[in-house]
């Protein structure tokens, strides 16, 4: 009788767990019905003091930002002040240290488990935005960026006409470093000149045409595509057979340049070890190697948009990709309303200029890019001068390989067919993602 | 193989008779799997096993109630969010995450599989209780059950652990990854928000079919190749390499040993990746070697001799196949002999001296006793370390992708597949999934890379382990 009574109390729980399991889904469910019900009966008054009544408890928000130290101190100062701002709410906010070029490898890996507010090269917008990582800024509510940042930045925000980012910092891209000991002011618009200048000195000129995203500047001077298609591939007609100048002619220019003795094919730490050591004297690079060259040239360093370049005996301006720093919000965090209010005050005109005096990368603002402050830095100048020029990054995954691997082939200029080189090229770039 | 299935057979055939002999009880258990053991008088293990079958079924109804059903399409509904600008607030449906209904679905299985085995297991028991309380036996009590674990069937606690480790730690990931090479999960199809799904052998058609713009099986089979030299010329290279630079050491003419021995073991001691990136960058084209051979006019020695293309100026140690293939080789037995010095040092010294002693008064010579005595004797010891590190040779990320890092292909169908000339199918698998998100290809090419592996390991084992090698030896 006794194990009867054990078996059957047995049988019984068991029973009632599969009952309270089913249960517990239900009301979950019901649960979260309810709360969409309560948000769409709340008073349409002001937004943020609607958020602020309806924060209950303390809100946790993760902020990534660069790990260097000039970035995580004015992000610091930055987050208090915001904190401040809101002094009524419990705001827990956390700065991690994450290299901007990475954002989109480490939130992709688990968005879910990804910083609410990151800061991110605009480069990553159409994966990120692909992935729906990226929250769209549909209404902004303590500033517009559209109307204070500058057309370049807005358009690095932007994705099919959808503004997905707030643009913080506008100096990503690259221009011409030179010497003037070794290249006059006056030469310095021409590439033919330039070459000509560090050939007769015995020195270098540094290009990384290897690496698509310098390889671009010579396609897009002479009025080549290479962007996004809806479908996450690259429309490119780097090989056009119509266009004016022809895709194999820029290639013929770009190799012709290359066969230069002073034209070095170098990566950026290769090329800032050639400048400390005085042999070259120009090189295409950006703000981040800004003060390694001001190191070995001091005064002599001369900073501008990039050279023309000959194209079939014509002069061609050398376009570029423009680079924006933006500040994103997470899609999956649980806290959209204050990080997108936190990603507002970041990157609020005030604050840009802060970071600007923290970092030196110039703010993607109007007005600050006028400011005196900004004009008297020469690199930051060039990048400004160059953002005319300049065409945001907006090209697919399989843009990058074939792309470098075609810059190398020209580098080396040992082809026999430019057209058929370029048309495999094209053909890579341009390849559905298998 | 005939063992096998006789065991197997019978394993079943326990259980049918467990089921058709035992009384009531036993056969209760079928439904409620502790009824037996409380029938028994174990009531404690009655209970903790009816326990266990409460949890497998809370579990089960768990998993089987939210994942298993969205299994067959891995999920139809995407993600859908709204956000309302006047309350800040946002709304997300209720989506599917095709990442977890297979990981939640392989493990659901999974759990099912080893409960299987456990409920069979159970009543077998149950049955044998029965059977030894109505012969008038003893029946364990469970303390006496938990003794007999740590003392008769030892072994079993033992096996435990490590078993449950493998499962989790490489069975379910194993399962899982194989089956990621039959969906189309890749960079458009990112869960959560994005749904993937399975797409049959299209992945595999994908890895052995070329074209122009889709190169996969020009660039996998080219890759295949050079993995297999690699693995092979590596091996072999340190391998003998090392006995050689120990039959050195050893030697007995050799001033020093024990220096010298501990001169290579320095190359050990300092991390190989270090190492590796020194070396990459002293041989790149801008490196420290590359300076001095254009200075002492090597490079335009070889250019002359064509060895190295006119007008590039530099030898491209790293970064033109050939040249980096026969480089990556050589930097290899630099980084490797040491290692394989350590090991042939100890075998060598451990050589049965009476054999070496009588070779030497039958005037045999140096030469012959090392190839006739010494080699067959490492051979025999070392010979299953072979095979393992020809293994773990096709799989040697770190060598290939430290010194690989600066090399940009020229061959434009490597490049559409994201591949390199120098690439082992781990680094391709890698460069494949860091940095192009494309897990269903990389998983076809760890599908594949795996059978190579098995297939090799099989083979040589069953040549190189037998046991009637033995007695050859001796």
């Amino acid at each position: 009788m006794k194990k009867r009574i054990v078996s059957l109390l047995l049988a019984a729980s068991m029973v009632a767990t599969l009952g309270a399991c089913g249960n517990s889904s239900n009301a979950s469910k019901s649960s979260s019905s309810s709360s969409a019900k309560a948000s769409s009966n709340a008073s349409k008054a002001d937004p943020v003091q609607n958020l602020i009544k309806n924060t209950k408890g303390s809100v946790d928000l993760t902020l990534w930002v660069s790990e260097t130290s000039q970035y995580q101190k004015v992000m610091k100062e930055i987050v208090n002040n915001f904190k401040n701002k809101y002094k009524n709410v419990k705001l827990n906010i956390t700065i991690g240290s994450e290299s901007e070029a990475n954002t989109k490898d480490d939130l992709l890996k688990d968005p879910e488990a990804g910083a609410d507010v990151f800061a991110f090269a605009d480069d990553q917008i159409n994966d990120l935005v692909k992935k729906g990582v990226l929250q769209e800024v549909s209404t902004t509510y303590t500033y517009d960026p559209k109307s204070v940042d500058t057309d370049t930045a807005v358009t690095a925000s932007t994705l099919n006409n959808k503004l997905y980012a707030y643009p913080m910092t506008a100096s990503n891209g690259y221009f011409l470093y030179y010497n003037k000991d070794v290249v006059p002011d006056a030469d310095a618009g021409s590439l033919d000149k330039i070459l000509a200048d560090c050939e007769k000195a015995n020195k270098t000129f540094g290009m990384e045409l290897s690496n698509a995203w310098y390889l671009y500047s010579f396609f897009k001077g002479a009025g080549l595509k290479a962007t996004l298609k809806d479908d996450g591939t690259t429309e490119c007609d780097w090989n056009s057979k119509t266009s004016n100048p022809t895709g194999a002619k820029v290639a013929e220019a770009i190799t012709k340049a290359a066969k230069s003795k002073a034209f070095k094919n170098l990566g950026n730490d290769d090329q800032m070890s050639a400048v400390k050591d005085g042999k070259m004297a120009a090189c295409v690079n950006g703000t981040w190697s800004s003060d390694a060259v001001q190191k070995a040239w001091g005064d002599k360093m001369g900073a501008a948009k990039l050279p023309t370049y000959t194209v079939d005996g014509k002069q061609v301006q050398m376009g570029s990709f423009s680079g924006c720093k933006l500040i994103g919000v997470n899609a999956y965090s649980k806290q959209t309303g204050w990080a997108m209010l936190l990603a507002e005050y970041i990157t609020n005109p005030e604050n840009q200029m802060k970071i600007f005096k923290a970092t030196g990368e110039a703010p993607a603002t109007k007005e600050g890019q006028a400011s005196s402050d900004v004009k008297s830095s020469k690199a930051l100048n060039a990048i400004i001068a160059q953002s005319k020029f300049s065409a945001p990054q907006r090209v697919g995954a399989n843009f990058w390989n074939s792309a470098n691997s075609l810059g190398q082939s020209l580098a080396e200029g040992k082809y026999s067919d430019a057209q058929k080189l370029l048309d495999d090229a094209v053909k890579g770039i341009t390849a559905a993602v298998k | 193989m005939e063992e096998d299935k006789v065991s197997l057979a019978g394993y079943f055939k326990d259980f049918g008779r467990a089921v058709k002999n035992g009384n009531i009880w036993t056969r209760l258990s079928l439904i409620i799997m502790g009824l037996g053991h409380l029938a028994n008088g174990q009531y404690i293990k009655g209970c903790i096993v009816t326990a266990v079958e409460v949890l497998f079924a809370w579990v089960i109804a768990l998993i089987g109630g939210t994942y298993w059903p969205k299994l067959s399409t891995l999920g139809t509904v995407q993600r859908k969010e709204s956000f309302d600008p006047v309350t800040m607030t946002k709304k997300v449906n209720n989506f599917d995450n095709s990442l977890l209904i297979l990981l939640f679905s392989i493990v659901g299985i999974v759990i099912c599989f080893f409960f299987a085995l456990y409920y069979i297991y159970n009543l077998k028991q149950i049955y044998k209780v029965q059977q030894a309380k109505e012969a008038g036996g003893h029946v364990n009590t469970f303390r006496e059950d938990c003794r007999e674990m740590v003392n008769g069937k030892f072994y079993v606690t033992l096996l435990g652990l490590p078993t449950m480790g493998v499962v989790l730690i490489n069975v379910i990931p194993i399962v899982f990854m194989t089956c990621i090479g039959f969906t189309n999960y890749d960079i458009d199809h990112q869960p959560p928000t994005y749904l993937f799904t399975w797409v049959g052998l299209k992945n595999f058609q994908t890895l052995f079919t070329s074209s122009v713009s889709d190169s996969f099986g020009y660039v996998f089979i080219r890759i295949l190749i050079w993995t297999i030299i690699w693995a092979v010329v590596a091996t072999f290279s340190t391998f003998f390499g090392g006995i050689f630079l120990a039959k050195f050491i050893n030697d007995k003419r050799t001033k020093l040993p024990a220096m010298w021995r501990t001169f290579f073991v320095i190359t050990i001691a300092i991390p190989q990746f270090v190492t590796l990136l020194l070396v990459g960058k002293m041989f790149g084209n801008n490196g420290i070697v590359n300076g001095i051979c254009s200075q002492i006019g090597l490079t335009d020695f070889l250019e002359n001799i064509g060895l190295v293309s006119k007008g590039l100026g530099y030898i491209p140690f790293l970064s033109k196949p050939g040249w980096a293939h026969v480089m990556i080789i050589l930097i290899n037995i630099w980084v490797g002999v040491p290692y394989q010095m350590l090991s042939a040092t100890g075998l060598l010294m451990n050589i049965p001296t009476d054999q070496l002693e009588a070779a030497k008064i039958d005037g045999a010579s140096e030469r012959q006793i090392f190839w006739k005595i010494t080699m067959p004797y490492i051979m025999f010891v070392m010979g299953p370390s072979l095979v393992t590190s020809i293994i773990a040779n096709i799989n040697n990320f770190n060598v290939i992708y430290l010194l690989t890092t600066d090399y940009t292909t020229t061959n434009m169908r490597f490049a559409t597949s994201h591949g390199k000339e120098v690439d082992l199918l781990i680094t391709w698998l890698f460069n494949l999934t860091n940095n192009y998100s494309n897990f269903k290809m990389a998983s076809v090419i760890g599908i594949i890379t795996f059978v190579i592996c098995v297939a090799l390991t099989l083979l040589s084992f069953s040549r190189l382990v037998r046991g009637d090698r033995e007695e050859e030896f001796q």
